[in-house]
């Protein structure tokens, strides 16, 4: 049996400034996570010891167990139980976005990117059951949420002038957001974050929704490529940020004037809609505040 | 009821006749049925006329009555569609009929003046245990109508039929299993990397090779079964992608640790065709924080059978942004001088087919020495692979090559083995 104590908990991963050189290295729980998943027999125990040594991790892992975008009735009480009711793939999943917090409220100046992120999370989640319900899975909507700007930190660490790169294409009303980027960068944060996300082992469907969040072409595509699972986690997104938006007051980007209507119709919602789901959005955004 | 052209069953007839045969098949004496269309027949109606048409159908139905003697049905389903039903035979044996028939169809058939040169498509299923004759025969048609779509002139049997796969490629069933391999693979954790050093002559680590391997559900897929479905499907260039990184990481961790050494990550055609490629590259330098020198890619020589504008947008790129451009495989398939001189590459990396022959072969020991001379009139480095035996490696210094990969020194081994191998080769 591996040592708990070779086990680097999140925070000591944290002590190395990750941001600084390059995308956060994947944690190493995954790659456990990943090792007891190719077995016949997934060793519970083991996996629920590792984790369990962590204890910010295990609480955060509980708390997300019982959260309803991951489809649990059940109220979960331990990791191990976490584990069993959320499958080692959906919590292998969960692991990575509560990780990913930590990295990024570990950094005063993130902290508020992070908000936002886990916010459109949250919305995602709630209008996957919603709006797509056996299109997508609320927990897909929600990691996709978490991941989909992580792209944005690791660029604004490695470049000066990114910030005023993202303010210009939040402001650009024709061209997509991500040609803005490629015309001052040599890449963009759809695809650091595609990586990321592929680096850390999550499934295929989030890495590629990552990579094409802000395409238009995509959404409504006739090819196959990219899946139709991802192109509802685009859907959502776009319109849970949107939703987010009308709530606040504050619209800063203009996707939804450039992605909306594509969204909607790939959602199937009319307009006479928009306003009844908005009306009920108000409840669960007021509630996670 | 006959056809009259050909004195098969009518389609009604044949019907009727499945449905006795079916009820008298059993496991011991399974039915098979053959579904057989004669490729492009359409031309031949169209170029010889529907008389002309018929007078070949008419010689061919005879090669097949005459191939299966009485020992099956035959009937004529419609223009040039036949089916065989064949009482008693299971799949070994009705898939050697099937390919005798296909042959006594291709027999060369002399009309007027003309050699006709016929084909068919057919396809086979095998009645089974309470299945409906009828859905039976539907599954021998599915098949057939895939021998056609892969391109006539050949059999397939039912349940191998190439079937749409999760990006919508038609892939036969091995192919459609390994996608699904290499889709769990790349979500799990599945991938992984090995690398094989190439050393100088001089000593020196040249640089090492990052070679993908795969393992999926507990088993490891071999890059000679994977690679290919990865190219048809357009995962490569996930994998490729994936395998960037992943290098980027290892060339980063090694300079940190203040052994500065180059690694060698393949590219594909499909990565170099995309017009993403730069946004990738530059991606996985940011994401590993890589010096982009220590990155070589690695093009295999096939890549630039036509480079189109795009491909040559992405090399440039390549070279902006400060990695390095080595050309693989070098001499064999798709050689051409042209490429040397275009291709602003740092490395030339001589087929292992010149190797294996050596020393004994001196017209190759020639050439090899003479693309030794050319590519470092270009300034390359020029490296051997697939190095065994000392006797080669003696021959390819006398050769002049810079340096050599392949079991003599080492063969490609998980990251921690290498990180041995490198700390006990500086330690000697």
């Amino acid at each position: 049996m591996t040592t708990l104590a070779a086990t680097p908990s999140v925070e000591a991963m944290l002590e190395s400034s990750l941001l600084d050189i390059g995308i956060p290295p994947r944690p190493e729980i995954l790659d456990r996570i990943r090792i007891e998943m190719q077995k016949d027999e997934p060793d519970f125990n083991h996996l629920s010891h590792i984790i369990s040594s962590d204890v910010s991790l295990s609480a955060s892992l509980i708390k997300t167990a019982n959260s309803p975008y991951f489809g649990n009735r059940s109220r979960v009480r331990s990791v191990r139980e976490a584990l069993m009711v959320l499958g080692l793939d959906v919590a292998s999943r969960a692991i990575a976005g509560i990780i990913l917090r930590k990295i990024f409220t570990g950094s005063p100046h993130l902290e508020r990117f992070w908000d936002a992120s886990a916010r459109i999370a949250r919305l995602s989640g709630w209008l996957a059951q919603r709006v797509a319900q056996n299109r997508l899975r609320p927990d897909d909507a929600y990691t996709f949420g978490l991941f989909r700007d992580c792209g944005i930190p690791i660029l604004l660490a490695r470049f000066p002038g990114y910030d005023g790169v993202l303010a210009k294409a939040n402001r650009e009303a024709n061209l997509g957001f991500t040609a803005i980027e490629d015309s001052h960068l040599p890449t963009n944060h759809a695809m650091v974050g595609c990586l990321l996300a592929q680096n850390w082992w999550l499934p295929e469907e989030i890495c590629l929704a990552i990579r094409h969040h802000h395409d238009v072409s995509v959404i409504e595509s006739l090819s196959i490529n990219p899946p139709l699972s991802s192109r509802y986690q685009i859907a959502v997104g776009q319109f849970a940020e949107y939703l987010l938006q009308q709530h606040s007051g504050l619209s800063q980007t203009q996707e939804w004037p450039k992605l909306g209507s594509a969204c909607l119709r790939l959602l199937e919602i009319s307009e006479a809609e928009v306003e009844n789901i908005q009306a009920e959005a108000v409840a669960v955004i007021e509630a996670e505040d | 009821m006959t056809d009259p052209t050909t004195g098969f069953l009518e389609r009604i007839g044949s019907l009727e006749l499945l449905t006795q045969l079916a009820s008298q098949a059993s496991c011991d004496q399974p039915l098979a049925l053959l579904w057989i269309n004669i490729d492009r027949f359409k031309q031949v109606n169209e170029s010889l006329g529907h008389l002309g048409g018929d007078i070949v159908i008419v010689q061919i139905a005879m090669r097949l009555r005459e191939k299966t003697a009485g020992r099956a049905e035959w009937c004529r389903m419609g223009g040039d569609e036949f089916v065989c039903f064949v009482p008693d035979s299971d799949l070994d044996h009705s898939r050697q009929l099937a390919f005798d028939l296909l042959r006594a169809i291709e027999a060369p058939l002399p009309f007027g003046d003309l050699l006709l040169r016929p084909s068919a498509s057919i396809g086979i299923a095998i009645l089974e245990t309470n299945e409906d004759p009828f859905s039976c025969l539907e599954r021998a048609d599915r098949a057939m109508i895939t021998a056609k779509r892969d391109g006539g002139g050949r059999v397939v049997v039912s349940g191998d039929e190439s079937v749409p796969g999760r990006l919508g490629v038609f892939l036969a069933r091995e192919e459609l299993e390994i996608e699904n391999m290499l889709h769990i693979a790349l979500e799990s954790g599945g991938l992984n990397l090995h690398y094989q050093p190439i050393v100088g002559f001089d000593g020196r680590i040249e640089a090492v090779e990052a070679l993908m391997r795969c393992t999926a559900g507990g088993s490891n897929i071999s890059p000679a079964k994977f690679i290919p479905v990865a190219e048809k499907t357009g995962l490569i260039i996930r994998l490729g992608e994936w395998s960037l990184l992943a290098g980027a990481r290892l060339a980063h961790s090694l300079d940190a640790g203040g052994h500065p050494t180059k690694v060698a990550i393949n590219v594909s055609r499909a990565q170099l065709a995309s017009p993403k490629f730069s946004q990738a590259l530059h991606a996985a330098l940011l994401c590993a924080n890589v010096k982009p020198e220590l990155i070589e890619l690695e093009l295999t020589e096939s890549l630039f059978m036509d480079v189109s504008e795009t491909v040559q947008k992405n090399l440039h790129a390549a070279i902006d942004a400060g990695v390095r451009l080595a050309i693989d495989d070098f001499g064999t398939g798709y050689s051409c001088l042209a490429n040397l001189k275009d291709i602003p590459s740092t490395k030339l990396k001589l087929d292992r087919a010149f190797v294996v022959v050596l020393p004994h072969d001196r017209r190759a020991f020639s050439v090899v020495k003479a693309m030794t001379l050319l590519g470092k009139e270009l300034g390359m480095t020029v490296v051997a692979e697939g190095v065994e035996e000392q006797e080669q490696l003696d021959s390819l210094r006398e050769a002049g090559v810079d340096a050599i990969q392949g079991y003599f020194h080492a063969r490609p081994m998980p990251e921690e083995a290498l990180l041995q191998w490198l700390q006990n080769r500086r330690a000697t």
